[in-house]
């Protein structure tokens, strides 16, 4: 089949995007689960959507091509540049801007029959016109109608088509945060496309977004949660590639700003438990049937939030909480430490120990999340204790192995 | 639906091509200029033949259309939604334009629905009446690139003075916080949450010949074991900077990363959160800062643990 620019399904882009941007090491050779065809297909449309990001790097194995993007530099996301490239036929892009120039005015209201002679007379100027016949037109009006940019109104026994009323678009400043800093910002990025070129006024840290490539899957699970449904998903195992059916009730979207990920909780019937799934694990979402229960099960997991450190779920609510506690010093000039304990700590307590030490501790449902959180302050704990003597022995482990990496404890490099 | 034609590059090039169309003939170079600036580097190969050879019937061969009006398209059920959605973001009350009201549409998802766990509690005040007129001033100032004299506090209870140029206003997830990027004297950042007074400023403005220096770019090179699933932790959590990988063997992997000078600290706690999985390799004034916490750490090791652990 011969390249073409546009793609008719995501899902396979969305995984080299992924291997692009994120990893950037493999090689060609390297993309066995693909042809190489399929491989060059892909890297050529990636170069193209982003070329000014795309760097190749040449290696013993192969050429590498990789995605280097500093998201504080770049004011809009570019890998929502990938959800911009629908494939359609001739005869969608052309019914299209004939449709929608014939019911330019809100009032313009017209039957099938009205709307095809119309369209006929827009293309007779044309050496060899296209022909649409009335069920291409009524089945293009209905998918508009579901987008909400046709209404439709019957008048006695006839239906008649006519355009949704002009909405007004936010000033663009709005659109130019939102669209980088609120869940599914690719919609804000195409409300951008409609408004005039102008300057930026944001930029943005710590920006995070490879979430864009869930978007599509993160809009299927807020519908289900604002119907309050079931889906059925579709969820890949990376390590065995292996895929799996789910049956789940979609209760939140929780957002990790530090790590760069989103999980989906939701309460899985099969298990009688809430649980949490990688949004970019999951492939596919289907809506299913309206849960009784939801209310029921979202009250469940906000009595669970309190003692949640990250994303690790208990079997239940009733689950006992793991109990940990450090205690750090600092200097005089050093009260920003108890300040950053304040402000960082999920969950928990911090108390001022003393005008140079504070401790902080908390019960929660996993304390190995709460590690790497802890050696961000490595120089200073002075104590450290956690009922969960694995954890305990782990951080202590950890200690040694850095030490031992870094060639202290006599110099003993690993 | 997200991905649809719709919100295509291809039908923002064409309704681009049109609407000129609709004012005088096109010409192939307008044309090409169009889609250069509106779709991806190799999308003339397709829409330029398909134009002209009129398989998208849009065009007439002297370069105007059978369309009679600029194209437009309302917005879609799904861009509605996610308005009403960012309307009800408590963020959005800084903006002096507020979101048209649209009583129909249902949010695409409410506040209750996304739980972000691990952002800092110190976030600035969204709903605090001085918070948001100070903001609008400045966003304005952004744009019209006024001067402002602030005043604001430091984190030790200092009060300073500023005269600058703003520039941009940056966001940070992390910190739920926005900073004034600006040129003036000698400080190029300034927290929005500090600034305790904020006016447009039309005195004399005496900048330094050197103006102040755009903070440095470093790099630091790290080596990472990948256990624990420490391969992809990595790369998620430093995906935001400029990296390059490479793959070592089947468990080592090098990552250079590319970082502003003013969070080095930062970029050091953040790799000592991973612990042992990942180790800096250079540049080894970057090493010796590791070292050194740990070597502090080391002293402070006598009690640090409960005497039962095995």
């Amino acid at each position: 089949m011969a390249y073409y620019e546009l793609i008719k399904n995501f899902d396979r882009i969305r995984d080299y995007m992924r291997e692009f941007y994120l990893y950037g090491f493999k090689s060609r050779n390297e993309y066995t689960r693909k042809s190489a065809r399929s491989y060059d297909d892909e890297r050529r449309r990636v170069e193209s959507w982003l070329g000014d990001y795309m760097s190749f790097r040449q290696t013993p194995e192969g050429k590498n091509v990789f995605l280097s993007i500093d998201s504080r530099v770049s004011q809009h996301n570019p890998l929502y540049a990938a959800w911009k490239t629908k494939s359609f036929t001739d005869g969608d892009i052309t019914l299209h801007f004939i449709l929608f120039d014939i019911l330019r005015d809100p009032d313009t209201a017209l039957t099938l029959s009205e709307l095809s002679d119309r369209i006929d007379e827009y293309l007779s100027g044309f050496e060899e016109p296209k022909m649409f016949d009335e069920s291409t037109i009524r089945k293009k009006l209905n998918e508009y109608a579901e987008e909400g940019i046709i209404l439709r109104e019957k008048r006695g026994k006839t239906l008649y088509y006519r355009r949704a009323g002009y909405a007004q678009l936010p000033d663009a400043d709005v659109l130019d945060f939102f669209s980088e800093a609120a869940p599914c910002g690719v919609v804000g990025s195409f409300l951008l496309d409609k408004t005039p070129p102008h300057a930026d006024r944001f930029a943005f840290k710590h920006h995070y977004i490879t979430a864009a490539m869930d978007s599509e899957i993160i809009c299927s699970l807020f519908t289900a949660m604002g119907e309050k449904r079931t889906v059925e998903m579709q969820v890949i195992q990376r390590r065995s590639d292996r895929t799996t059916e789910s049956q789940v009730v979609p209760l939140r979207i929780r957002v990790s700003v530090q790590s760069g990920r989103q999980y989906l909780l939701a309460y899985v019937p099969r298990l009688g438990r809430i649980t949490s799934f990688r949004t970019d694990n999951i492939i596919s979402v289907r809506p299913g049937e309206p849960c009784e229960q939801f209310d029921t099960h979202r009250r469940e997991l906000d009595r669970m939030i309190p003692r949640l450190w990250g994303i690790s779920m208990p079997v239940s609510a009733d689950q006992p909480p793991e109990h940990i506690s450090f205690t750090v010093e600092y200097g005089y000039h050093e009260s920003h430490i108890h300040r950053r304990l304040e402000r960082e700590k999920r969950c928990g307590t911090v108390e001022k120990l003393s005008e140079n030490s504070s401790r902080f501790s908390a019960d929660v449902y996993d304390t190995l999340e709460m590690l790497p959180w802890i050696r961000t302050f490595i120089c200073r704990i002075t104590a450290f204790e956690c009922s969960n003597r694995e954890v305990e022995a782990r951080f202590r482990e950890d200690l040694l192995r850095m030490y031992r990496m870094y060639g202290l404890e006599g110099g003993e490099g690993e | 639906m997200i991905f649809s034609e719709l919100y295509s590059a291809y039908y923002n090039a064409v309704a681009r091509i049109l609407k000129e169309a609709c004012a005088h003939p096109l010409s192939k170079a307008e044309l090409r200029r169009i889609v250069g600036q509106e779709a991806f580097g190799e999308s003339l190969l397709t829409i330029e033949p398909a134009i002209l050879d009129e398989r998208w019937q849009l065009l007439n061969a002297d370069g105007t259309t059978p369309l009679r009006h600029e194209p437009t398209m309302p917005l879609t059920l799904l861009q509605r939604r996610w308005l009403k959605a960012i309307s009800l973001d408590p963020r959005i009350r800084l903006f002096p334009d507020l979101c048209p009201e649209d009583p129909e549409a249902e949010p695409l998802f409410r506040q209750e629905d996304v739980d972000v766990f691990d952002r800092y509690a110190d976030g600035d005040p969204y709903e605090d009446e001085t918070y948001i007129r100070h903001f609008r001033m400045i966003l304005a100032a952004v744009r019209d690139r006024q001067p402002l004299w602030i005043e604001a506090v430091s984190p030790n209870g200092k009060e300073n003075h500023y005269i600058v140029t703003p520039e941009l206003l940056e966001y940070s997830e992390k910190d739920d916080k926005f900073r004034l990027v600006c040129h003036g004297f000698s400080h190029l950042f300034i927290n929005l949450g500090r600034i305790t007074r904020c006016e447009r400023y039309a005195g004399p403005i005496h900048y330094p010949e050197d103006p102040p220096a755009t903070p440095k770019k470093k790099t630091v090179t790290l080596e990472l074991v990948n256990e624990r699933n420490a391969l992809e932790r990595v790369m998620m959590h430093f995906a935001h900077f400029e990296k390059q990988a490479e793959r070592l063997d089947d468990r080592h992997y090098r990552i250079l990363i590319t970082y502003s000078e003013e969070d080095e600290t930062e970029m050091l706690i953040r790799i000592l959160a991973f612990g042992p999985v990942v180790k800096v390799i250079s540049p080894e004034s970057f090493t010796e800062l590791i070292r050194e916490r740990l070597r502090k750490q080391m002293k402070l090791q006598d009690g640090l643990f409960a005497p039962n652990i095995p």
